[in-house]
């Protein structure tokens, strides 16, 4: 009897057997957030467009084979190498005024990585507090302060941030800021919401209890868990912040001649929208491929970090 | 449905009073001393300092002037625009119809386009038509637009010489404004080749601006459209022997629209930003182009007006929106 | 000639070389006037061959059959839209929950209404007119309100009666009925099985009563065909499967009938579940789950083989006395 029983036991028992047999330590959550990651071919090309970006900008001082506003007199409106007529110096030819276009494109690189990072940290660590306050207090201040964001929301984004670069002045810095200003209620909003929802929990009351305080509470006990959807917009807050920086610059009012930005490059260059395609098409691939690399990774992170929320 | 509106309504307006404080004190804050701001001047005398501070207000304590501002604006007065010496209002009710015009055949574009783009990666779920529409999209959403609008120029107008490169009409027509709206008035005016000349000058601008918006709609289509697919009544309909095309078209479509007229009505603020940079790039006298010249002439009276208009403009187009919604989605319609 | 005669059919999906089979040669056949019950448990496969049965098995599964014909007319073979003109028409079904059987967007009259238009045309005025009778001949209380009533205004009781209506719109000659009273409860439960009935009754109908109530198709069907994770496993005339089951699964069923259970404690059940698509033991696939089970049973995968009369696939064939025949006693494993 005994031995009869095994064969019959047996298709459980294997099944039991496959689901404990990676013994050791569950996946920590970076690396099961990163084995959903992979698995997402747009979301991965997406991160290795942003590597080269990133190394791009990094080096920019160093590889970019001209001086970004150095002007060459015997050189303007070069067409790329590959076109009759062509400088062999300038890879993708020369601006009219005889800027090499590449090496603007490479510190260009660094200034929209840089302004899209900044922007979000900014506008990230702003939400997070007016968010977490308002989430974390209830009463009048949450009101006042969602109301707020509101009223924040109901102006289109471009508008609002030219709005406040109007006031400010035109300026690079002055541009981040405002579009730092723009994408707050975002942040606000998100924090507001995980914060009202984990409040209840009962590792929250728990810590209460044993005597945390306001500060504790909200920065390092309930904030580590409100950050999965934050960084999803944050990644995708940096593509926006880079697409109105350029958009800004396009229209005169962020970063001014002659530094590098896309943006302005493509304002500068509109004039020649019959005679020069090169100096019209890179700045604004460049723009594309940022922001679309940008997107396609905050898909990504979103699909990757959504069935855990959902658990 | 009544007290629905009346709920929204209730959210709408003290976001509108918010935002006349917003506006308010938008000139408030420049830096710098307001009068001097205002009077547009370089160096102004005293006598002519005291005028204009009692002209725009100044002396008085600022909820006097909030408050005085606010009848203005009820009454629809939102002061004259330094450069022009008109009412802001008036400015803007002449350029606004040819901003609704680009946005409305924007947001066509982007609909027509868009929803069928949807439904075609929905229907071809994860073959190479799929990747190919969604590709599209992604790419279509992270357009930098006044890019997109240079290439297209720059292929169709300059290159192909099939469109005219800016503006609304060939200068070869001209006639009064009825409607304010090219398309009719171009009609109207019974000239030839009016009509023509309109649609050509238009076809670029709606699609630079439409592109956004249509790589929004066609995803939130393609991911509203499966879902219903899944659906039990679409099995239902299947089982009465109606024709696939018939069942995809009448009983999932019809459904899986009801979440993506929310996002149309969310995409009235991407139009209207999308508009400042394309009218800007097409010369489209527009608000758009007219907030920007504004901005850069410092002419604040008209950024001011401008803003406050563009806010009431979206805000009422999302509680239309809202509205529309109750109308299509029946459930909602009989709930309240 | 039969009215439904279904033959070897198998639905399989998945990849072609590692398929998953939910429905496995199952034949069955269903004649004008009669009542077969379909009988399992969730997982059984018995709403999938009812699909496959109406043409609604889309792209990655499919669909093979040694014959599959409605009427003395190949199902399989025939281009799609001469089989759209039967399905709904002659062949129509109606589907377990009611309330996600309407689309919500449209009213009652308008999903009425589109079956007729597409298979008898007329006019509207006509086409209402019938939708009227319709209603009224399912039992809608003030036919004439709910016409214009969206499907969120029904409750699931209204709703099914209105499923119902659309399914007999165009007078099917086969009507399938898949856990038609599963998502109801338990009092409109014995009013909609009475209304299918009498509907089957007065229009000598074939009717495909697909459940896992064993205790509705004991009093509704004809004959019965019990199928277990996409296998039949017994068919016969219903009185006589109640009276004597021949296979342990379904002796194992009519066990754990409430009424079945007095004297006992607590209900009897089949432990364990159906098996699904990567969980198929190498033998029997009730192997894991019957309490007469041995090696052989393990090891192989019995066939259908006739028993006294009636289909059953099982090495050791029940008897009058619920024993297992052909087995040495004390030879069971569990």
């Amino acid at each position: 009897m005994t031995e009869n029983t095994t064969p019959s036991a047996a298709p459980a028992s294997n099944v039991a057997e496959a689901a404990v047999e990676p013994v050791g330590a569950p996946p920590s959550p970076m690396r099961e957030t990163w084995a959903y990651f992979k698995t997402n071919r747009g979301a991965f090309t997406g991160l290795i467009v942003i590597g080269v970006i990133l190394f791009l900008a990094l080096t920019a001082q160093w590889i970019a084979p001209f001086d970004p506003i150095a002007q060459d007199r015997t050189a303007f409106l070069k067409p790329p190498i590959w076109m009759e007529g062509a400088d062999p110096r300038y890879i993708l030819g020369t601006d009219a005024v005889g800027r090499d276009i590449l090496s603007r494109l490479i510190h260009g690189a660094q200034l929209s990585v840089s302004i899209g990072v900044a922007v979000v940290i900014l506008s990230m660590i702003a939400g997070i507090v007016l968010g977490m306050v308002a989430g974390y207090f209830r009463g009048w201040i949450e009101v006042a302060v969602m109301r707020l964001m509101d009223i924040m929301l109901s102006l289109p984004s471009l508008i609002m941030a030219l709005a406040i670069v109007a006031i400010l002045g035109p300026g690079l810095e002055n541009a981040m800021l405002a579009i730092a200003i723009v994408q707050l209620p975002h942040y606000v909003r998100l924090t507001r919401a995980s914060v009202v929802s984990e409040l209840n929990k009962e590792y929250v009351i728990a810590s209460q209890i044993a005597g945390a305080g306001h500060t504790r509470q909200m920065f390092v006990n309930i904030l580590p868990n409100c950050m999965a959807p934050l960084i999803v917009q944050g990644t995708l807050g940096i593509s926006s912040a880079i697409l109105d920086a350029a958009a800004l610059g396009f229209l005169g009012l962020g970063a001014q001649p002659p530094l590098p930005e896309w943006g302005t490059m493509l304002s500068e260059a509109r004039e020649f929208v019959g005679s020069a395609w090169w100096v019209i098409t890179f700045p604004g691939l460049c723009i594309l491929v940022t922001v679309l690399a940008f997107n396609l990774m905050g898909d990504g992170l979103r699909d990757a970090l959504d069935p855990k929320m959902k658990r | 449905m009544l007290g629905f509106l009346f709920r929204r309504l209730g959210d709408i307006i003290p976001t509108f009073f918010g935002v006349t404080l917003l506006v308010f004190f938008l000139i408030r804050l420049i830096p710098g001393d307001p009068i001097i701001m205002l009077a547009g001047e370089r160096s102004v005398e005293p006598e002519r300092y005291a005028e204009l501070q009692a002209q725009y207000g100044f002396d008085q304590p600022i909820i006097v002037q909030y408050f005085d501002y606010l009848v203005g604006v009820f009454q629809g007065d939102l002061g004259k625009s330094f450069v022009t010496k008109k009412p802001v209002i008036d400015e803007f009710l002449t350029l606004f119809p040819a901003t609704v015009e680009l946005a409305l055949m924007g947001i066509l574009f982007a609909v027509f386009i868009g929803v069928p783009l949807g439904v075609l990666a929905a229907i071809n779920r994860g073959k190479w038509i799929d990747h190919l529409t969604m590709s599209i999209s992604l790419t279509g959403y992270s357009m930098p637009i006044f890019w997109w609008a240079l290439l297209l120029i720059m292929f169709f107008s300059t290159t192909l010489g099939w469109t005219p490169v800016s503006g609304r009409l060939s200068v070869m027509y001209f006639f009064e404004p009825v409607t304010g709206f090219m398309l009719i008035d171009s009609l109207l005016s019974g000239e030839k080749g009016a009509f023509t000349s309109a649609v050509s000058h238009l076809i670029l601008p709606t699609v630079a601006l439409g592109t956004i918006p249509m790589a929004v709609i066609a995803r939130m289509t393609r991911s509203s459209m499966l879902e219903v697919l899944g659906e039990e009544y679409i099995r239902v309909a299947r089982a009465k022997g109606i024709a696939p095309f018939r069942v995809i078209m009448i009983h999932a479509l019809r459904n899986a629209l009801i979440p993506v007229i929310t996002v149309i009505g969310l995409q009235v603020g991407v139009l209207l930003g999308g508009a400042i940079l394309t009218e800007t790039i097409f010369s489209w006298p527009g608000i758009g182009k007219w907030i920007i010249e504004a901005m850069n002439r410092r002419d604040y009276p008209t950024i001011q007006g401008g803003i406050l208009m563009i806010a009431f403009v979206v805000m009422s187009m999302n509680l239309i929106v809202d509205l529309l919604y109750g109308i299509v989605n029946p459930r909602i319609r009989y709930k309240r | 000639m039969a009215l439904l005669e279904v033959k070897n059919l198998t639905v399989e999906f998945g990849s072609e070389d590692k398929p998953f089979r939910a429905v496995d040669s199952v034949s069955y056949s269903v004649d004008r006037g009669e009542v077969l019950g379909i009988v399992g448990e969730s997982g059984s496969g018995k709403s999938v061959s009812s699909l496959a049965v109406m043409g609604l098995i889309d792209f990655p599964g499919r669909v093979t059959a040694d014959a599959l014909t409605f009427d003395g007319q190949d199902l399989l073979n025939m281009p799609a839209k001469r089989r759209r003109q039967i399905t709904g028409k002659d062949i129509a079904m109606i589907f377990q929950d009611p309330m996600s059987a309407l689309n919500p967007c449209f009213t009652v009259e308008a999903q009425i209404m589109e079956a007729l238009k597409v298979h008898e045309g007329g006019n509207k005025k006509q086409r209402r007119e019938r939708t009227l009778d319709l209603l009224n001949q399912v039992g809608i209380p003030d036919p004439k309100s709910r016409m214009t009533a969206y499907p969120h205004q029904l409750s699931g009781g209204m709703s099914q009666r209105i499923v119902i209506a659309m399914a007999i719109a165009c007078n099917p000659r086969l009507l399938i009925a898949d856990e038609p009273t599963t998502a109801l409860d338990v009092t409109i439960q014995a009013q909609i099985i009475d209304l299918l009935l009498k509907l089957q009754e007065d229009s000598d109908m074939g009717l495909l009563l697909i459940t896992h109530d064993l205790a509705l198709v004991s009093e509704a069907a004809n004959r019965i065909q019990v199928m277990y994770a996409g296998q039949l496993f017994e068919s016969g005339p219903a009185d006589s499967i109640f009276a004597a089951p021949r296979h342990p699964y379904t002796q194992a069923l009519l066990e754990a009938l409430p009424e079945r259970s007095e004297g006992h404690d607590r209900l009897r059940t089949i432990p364990g579940v159906v098996p699904g698509q990567y969980d198929r033991p190498a033998g029997c696939l009730l192997a894991p789950r019957c309490r007469y089970a041995n090696d052989q049973c393990l090891k192989a995968r019995p066939e259908v083989t006739d028993f006294n009369g009636r289909d059953v696939r099982c090495f050791y064939p029940l008897n009058d006395q619920g024993q297992p025949t052909g087995m040495a006693t004390g030879e069971t494993v569990l």
